[in-house]
């Protein structure tokens, strides 16, 4: 109807182009970082990023999907303190004990983020609130189980975090496919469109019997097995749990997604813009190491990013 | 098809729809009239099944039922195409018009290539050309009506209810939209149609239903009544006793409010407007033409790309509401919940809110003198309420909307502009906010009225001004304005009149 033709093919892509910036930026990062050290080109060091980036890529993926419905998860943070400390102390240096636990740790995660999802269903609270509370329940909990670290694992763990395969390490290729397979989800699967459909307009879902409980079980849930396995690879990272090991995650995991350029009120954005957003603050990270600045200094620099990425893809709503 | 009969449903204390009865049978367009608040679209969502009546019966195909939640009824067949879409601005057109039914391949995944493919034909079916890959936040309203109502052809329905559908289109989408009502009727769907527009229903309606207050009034076939009789059904009254007498033939007031050029990113393109002292001037047109766009970018509330204003001949440069407050021009929006009212203050607190200085001493607030103030506000403006603490979230709509004029009559002592001012209000608080409407005018300030209702304009205005699509298409003074010549200016449509459906058949 309208002169529209022109932008037809690109439409989604011009949506997104907050993506390029953040992929233009790690661009830079990489040019910078090779002219102030010769190490920071080494192999080695790159796949050191990748490696370092593993447990911040897997909490960042479940609270994308949470972010992409409109809601957040703050009980990821405490999660992963409760099921690494519950990891090291239930393995207790066992080698037999490492599967079973494994296991057990990825299934609980999912229970919690059931848990959370249940809630958010029941009582109509907003996720902000019900997973606000369930982090504080989830840390008074790992804080009655053990007040410091706790049990040991096997020295054979530890190739989880340093393991390669193919040359490359064990952790980066697991992201990469499973960022994968949720990208797939959310593009091929029915319920991966609700996603979107109950993040951009609740009201709307509702009306049009979409399933939102089932979506709502269904990023929850995922975002707790997701705490799971970064509990997991953060305990055979640092070979033992303790009750703060999660502490910074929460924070940290939602600064790649509105980084990759997921809204925060939902409906839009996506998992591709996440892992860069992954990429981007671990390379700074690394970039700020080798120009020898306090790790203190790289957090202030990722609260400054959150704020600086969310006023950049804030949808200019009308001022009154 | 479906029967209600003695449906009731409160809300909080408000009674929104009492003992209603309506039957639409398979094969008829059954339209629905009433004033704003007559219980319409509470009707329609109870048949979807988005609240469950208080009482009454509601039968569909013949037998009882009680749907739980939305999908319930969207799964017997009813499919509603809401006055608010129910759009997903991220989703593409495509994946709109299948959301909840996506087209899949054989293992079981979503097929892009179908969907698109699908919903190609599905809109050429329709007659409209869309692109199915654009997301539909980049559409124009009207575009988005059409998808909302090619939603409706994705799958069987029984029962096909639209609620004000041609709020947002006209001329030859309306005519698309009634050619595939016509061939859906034959197909036997029931469809229940609720419109303003009564040119319209009795074009396309075989039987017309009357509500008002809530209650069900009359239930005729469309050949056994007139347009007047209908009327003075839906208002309860003669049109003659609503609206206040216009200003009498003479001069033109001083032009008190200009804007020249004013141009509003995307929506208002290079658009003048001339408001005078003592005058109600109209700003019509259809919805999303951008007169509220167009009166916020005047008012600062909205950034012009280009344009200027002057008030009282002064020119303004970046104009903001706050220098446009001090220079006496005033807004009710036409959100009042939202944007106007402070919902847990009271109705003293309410009144002063634009002008605190007015009721500070000494750096305080003095609430004596703001009571004071407000009782004086609610006799001037016959506000219903207890008193000046009544919290104002417990007052009617028509009440709540004579706190916030009464505001802005205190302060704004130039210009006034109201946005849609008796939006769900009732019949009888309407003629009060006319009458309080025309008392200001006489008082000498310039009114500028947004309103989507025709009766409205045509009854109230001394002129009235016409936007379509961004630019102003025309002004109408005196005996010129007529509901005929504002469709016409709104639409393009040379006569006014709607071309009918098998004209556009062919």
């Amino acid at each position: 109807m309208t002169a529209l033709a022109p932008i037809r093919l690109s439409s989604r892509l011009r949506a997104n182009q907050g993506v390029l910036v953040v992929a233009a930026l790690l661009v830079i990062l990489l040019i910078f970082g090779a002219f102030i050290s010769d190490r920071f080109r080494t192999t080695s060091n790159i796949l050191n990023i990748f490696e370092q980036s593993t447990g911040l890529a897997l909490v960042s993926l479940g609270q994308t999907l949470a972010i992409l419905t409109g809601g957040i998860d703050l009980s990821v943070g405490s999660m992963i303190s409760l099921l690494s400390t519950l990891t090291s102390g239930l393995i207790a240096g066992k080698v037999s004990m490492v599967l079973p636990v494994a296991i057990g740790i990825l299934l609980l995660g999912l229970l919690i983020g059931i848990c959370n999802g249940l809630l958010i269903i029941w009582l109509r609270v907003h996720p902000l609130i019900v997973t606000l509370g369930m982090s504080a329940v989830l840390q008074g909990i790992v804080l009655l189980y053990s007040l410091g670290p706790a049990g040991s694992v096997p020295p054979s763990f530890n190739f989880l975090a340093y393991g390669k395969v193919l040359g490359l390490p064990i952790g980066a290729v697991f992201i990469l496919v499973l960022f994968l397979l949720v990208a797939l989800f959310l593009r091929y699967a029915r319920l991966g469109r609700y996603i979107y459909a109950v993040g951009d307009d609740e009201v709307g879902a509702r009306l049009m019997g979409l399933p939102r409980a089932r979506v709502m079980l269904t990023v929850y849930g995922f975002s707790g097995f997701c705490c799971g396995l970064a509990a997991i690879y953060l305990t055979s990272r640092f070979s033992v749990g303790q009750p703060y090991t999660g502490l910074n995650y929460t924070l940290a995991s939602i600064t790649p997604v509105v980084v990759g350029g997921t809204l925060l009120s939902g409906g839009k954005g996506g998992v591709f813009g996440t892992l860069l957003g992954v990429y981007l603050i671990s390379l700074l990270n690394n970039v700020l190491n080798f120009m020898d600045v306090s790790t203190h200094y790289q957090l202030i620099a990722q609260g400054l990013i959150v704020i600086a990425a969310v006023s950049i893809y804030v949808e200019k709503k009308k001022r009154v | 098809m479906l029967n209600l009969s003695g449906i009731s449903k409160s809300f909080i204390g408000v009674q929104a729809l009492s003992g209603i009865n309506l039957d639409v049978r398979a094969g008829e367009i059954h339209a629905l009239v009433g004033e704003n608040g007559a219980g319409k679209s509470t009707t329609i969502k109870i048949v979807a099944g988005v609240y469950k009546p208080d009482a009454g019966q509601m039968e569909f195909e013949g037998k009882p039922v009680q749907w739980a939640r939305p999908a319930d009824a969207k799964n017997a067949g009813i499919h509603v195409i809401y006055q608010e879409f129910v759009l997903f601005p991220h989703l593409t057109v495509a994946e709109n018009i299948y959301l909840g039914h996506e087209r899949r391949n054989r293992f079981g995944f979503v097929d892009h290539a179908r969907t698109r493919q699908d919903a190609s034909d599905l809109l050429r079916k329709l007659g409209v050309d869309i692109d199915p890959q654009i997301l539909v936040s980049e559409l124009t309203v009207a575009d988005q009506q059409m998808v909302e109502i090619s939603k409706a052809l994705v799958h069987k329905v029984k029962l096909l209810i639209l609620d004000e559908p041609t709020a947002v289109i006209s001329g030859r989408e309306a005519d698309l939209l009634f050619a595939r009502l016509a061939a859906l009727k034959a197909e036997g769907v029931a469809i229940l149609y609720v419109s303003h527009r009564l040119e319209e229903i009795f074009q396309i309606a075989d039987r017309v239903t009357v509500f008002k207050d809530g209650a069900h009034v009359a239930t005729k076939d469309i050949g056994d009544v007139t347009r007047d009789r209908l009327i003075s059904m839906m208002v309860g009254r003669d049109l003659k006793d609503i609206f206040p007498p216009k200003k009498p033939k003479g001069e033109p007031g001083k032009v008190v409010l200009k804007a020249e050029n004013v141009s509003v990113e995307g929506r208002v393109r290079n658009a003048g407007i001339e408001v005078r002292a003592g005058e109600i001037t109209a700003l019509a047109g259809l919805v999303g033409a951008g007169r509220t766009e167009l009166a916020m970018g005047i008012f600062g509330g909205l950034p012009m790309s280009s344009g200027s204003v002057w008030i009282d001949g002064e020119k303004v440069d970046a104009i903001t509401p706050a220098t446009a407050i001090s220079k006496g021009v005033g807004f009710v929006t036409e959100d009042r919940k939202g944007q106007g009212l402070a919902m847990f203050l009271d109705v003293a607190a309410n009144i002063s809110a634009a002008n605190l200085s007015a009721v500070t001493r000494n750096g305080l607030i003095d609430r004596r003198l703001e009571n004071e103030i407000a009782r004086k506000e609610i006799d001037n403006y016959r506000v219903v309420c207890r008193g000046p603490a009544t919290s104002v979230a417990t007052m009617s709509g028509g009440n709540q909307q004579k706190v916030i004029v009464a505001r802005w009559a205190r302060t704004s002592r130039k210009v006034l502009i109201l946005d849609e001012p008796t939006r769900g209000v009732d019949v009888g608080a309407k003629t009060e906010i006319y009458r309080i409407m025309r008392g200001l005018a006489g008082e000498g300030i310039a009114i500028l009225m947004i309103s989507s209702e025709l009766p409205e304009v045509v009854g109230m205005s001394d002129r009235v001004v016409v936007m379509r699509e961004g630019a102003i298409s025309g002004e109408l003074t005196g005996a010129n304005i007529s509901e005929e010549a504002i469709m016409s200016l709104a639409t393009q449509h040379p006569t006014g009149k709607v071309p009918t459906a098998e004209v556009l058949a062919q």
